[in-house]
């Protein structure tokens, strides 16, 4: 019986696993395929979609911007989501509830309104359409994920370990500087991965705010709407292959903390 | 006391209407082995706390060298403290660890690490400098957070329960190098504890704090043989309390004074009820009951034991000399 279930829960995680990434495996595939249309039998092996896409200078600009915007704002969200971890870590208040509630509110936004609400905003301001734009707007929406790393790697440190640095002759700053960060370290590298790969697979809102600074994802559906072509395999095969990676780093990084 | 090294003078520790500790007096001697003794929520952590300048009075002051200390800030004091947790930094190897606090006072390099590897020696952790923290045992850690403390070589250690994580056996060894360092060193070690054998074997003078107050300062002997109050009598165990002559008054006989009969003897005596017995290495407690419900205590021998062979709801007789009694404050 024992072994029967287990199969069966075997078969069930495989059926998952199937589901979630065939998509994304077929695209693969496609995009090392000679034949111009998505079709079986599969024709021979070609690099000739990655040649022809990375030849376009648009290409390369949505990856610069993209990767500009994934590195800054993946900072910025980091910094701000374990100030406020923080916060919570060491101090009470009045209101502390409602706070923890408001900086843990973004995901829960739809993002169709959230890109409106940006796109007016961003535009008030005279930053629709710049990259700025895109990083202020990417950093509202990666701080909360940076947050709840951080503040997980917080809830497993000894209250009593900052007390001790000040004991030992560390002032505040230092103690953070010696004591907090550190410790924290494993949770910020992770929490700077993830937001990265947040911003960097981040289409919706890019699209309201990016105007003619696109990232790869509003360029990839630009090209969508031309033509389907074996390029966007490629293109897509790329910004996959990067998100994965900094996913991994990320969840090898929260990890690391039970070893610790 | 000419000279303290320490003085709290009326302290007093509020959170909020809740009063940690109220109207608190203590000095403390130069090289003096203080132990603050009390249950759980009695102000004696608030106390140390106070001293290290990690909470801040709300009322009183605390001069340290004649000083007052109310408004220094932690990092600017000479307070190392040993935590109940040990509180080591686990991204820190184990030498490093012994060297923060010289860092933080900005010791050039050199001189942090050979005084780091100096005291490592010294507490037996000789070998270990490179190891991570949480490759050592119990005990290394705790030795590792003594040198941490002392490497600076303060003049007063605060120790917050650092024994309480500790195997028993190991308990007993730490007592014994703790109490070596004191004398050697020759620094002034204020140890926080609930535990009575830790603050009774190490230290020169007990403090017992119950409800935010000190209820009774002294040496082991006197605080076990002539407890002030009823709070220190039953806190300290091992004491029976009785009625005294007067109204209000109240009496202790230590479990080691009481003999136990089974017919009624001469002089003072009460009739009591057996009820279970307990173990404590060699000596043996009898546990009886009075007959107004109290509970009353026995340390016997175990040819006691043997000769007596109690039943639980057997009577007995307990009797004392009158030399034995210790009469309280009137409550």
């Amino acid at each position: 019986m024992m072994r029967k279930s287990s199969i069966l829960f075997q078969i069930y995680l495989v059926a998952i696993f199937a589901f979630i990434f065939a998509p994304i495996i077929t695209s693969m595939i496609f995009s090392f395929n000679s034949d111009r249309f998505p079709t079986f039998p599969l024709g021979h092996f070609t690099l000739h979609w990655y040649e022809t896409a990375f030849a376009r200078p648009e290409v390369w600009l949505a990856f610069r911007n993209s990767a500009v915007v994934a590195l800054a704002a993946a900072f910025l969200s980091t910094i701000l989501g374990f100030a406020t971890a923080y916060t919570d870590f060491r101090y009470g208040f009045r209101f502390k509830s409602a706070y923890l509630a408001l900086a843990l509110l973004p995901p829960t936004i739809p993002l169709v309104i959230m890109g409106l609400a940006m796109l007016a905003w961003l535009g008030r301001m005279g930053l629709s359409g710049t990259l700025v734009g895109i990083i202020i707007a990417h950093t509202v929406m990666g701080a909360p994920f940076a947050m709840a790393i951080c503040r997980l790697r917080l809830q497993s440190m000894d209250p009593a370990l900052e007390a001790a640095a000040w004991n030992l002759g560390a002032s505040q700053w230092s103690a953070m500087r010696h004591v907090v960060l550190p410790f924290c370290l494993p949770a910020l590298i992770s929490a700077y991965c993830l937001t990265a790969a947040v911003s960097f697979d981040e289409f919706i809102v890019s699209w309201f705010v990016s105007g003619l600074n696109k990232t790869v994802p509003v360029m990839i559906l630009e090209i969508l709407q031309g033509n389907v072509d074996p390029q966007i395999n490629a293109i897509g095969t790329v910004v996959f292959m990067t998100s994965i990676s900094l996913v991994i780093v990320a969840q090898v990084m929260i990890f690391k903390k039970s070893s610790q | 006391m000419t000279d303290p090294l320490v003085r709290f003078h009326n302290v007093s520790k509020s959170y909020g209407t809740y009063e940690a500790v109220k109207g608190l007096n203590l000095e403390i001697a130069r090289g003096e082995f203080v132990a603050i003794m009390g249950p759980s929520g009695c102000g004696k952590t608030t106390t140390l706390r106070m001293l290290a300048g990690l909470e801040t009075p709300s009322g009183g002051d605390i001069r340290i060298d004649g000083k007052v200390m109310n408004d220094v800030p932690a990092h600017e004091r000479d307070t190392p403290l040993v935590w109940q947790s040990l509180a080591l930094f686990p991204f820190l190897n184990v030498r490093e660890n012994v060297e923060f606090g010289m860092k933080m006072r900005g010791i050039a390099a050199a001189e942090r690490k050979e005084r780091a590897l100096l005291w490592l020696d010294r507490l037996g952790l000789k070998g270990f400098e490179d190891r991570r923290i949480d490759q050592l045992s119990g005990g290394q850690r705790q030795r590792v957070a003594l040198a941490r403390s002392l490497v600076t070589e303060p003049e007063m250690l605060l120790l917050d329960e650092p024994l309480s994580a500790l195997d028993p056996h190991l308990v007993i060894r730490m007592q014994g190098v703790l109490t070596r360092l004191q004398k050697e060193l020759g620094i002034t070690f204020v140890y926080v504890t609930h535990s009575q054998s830790e603050a009774f074997s190490m230290a020169d003078r007990v403090v017992i704090m119950g409800h935010g107050e000190i209820e009774q300062i002294g040496a082991p002997q006197d605080i076990f043989r002539a407890p002030r109050t009823r709070f220190v009598a039953e806190f300290v165990g091992r004491n029976n309390i009785l009625p005294g002559d007067k109204p209000g008054q109240e009496l202790v006989v230590a479990a080691d004074r009481m003999v136990v009969s089974e017919n009624r003897p001469e002089g003072n005596a009460i009739k009591v009820e057996f009820l279970s017995e307990e173990f404590a290495g060699t000596s043996i407690i009898f546990y009886f009951e009075g007959e107004g419900g109290e509970e009353l205590k026995a340390q016997v021998s175990e040819e006691t034991l043997a000769r007596l062979a109690p039943e639980p709801g057997q009577t007995f007789w307990l009797s004392w000399s009158p030399d034995s009694v210790h009469v309280m404050e009137p409550v």
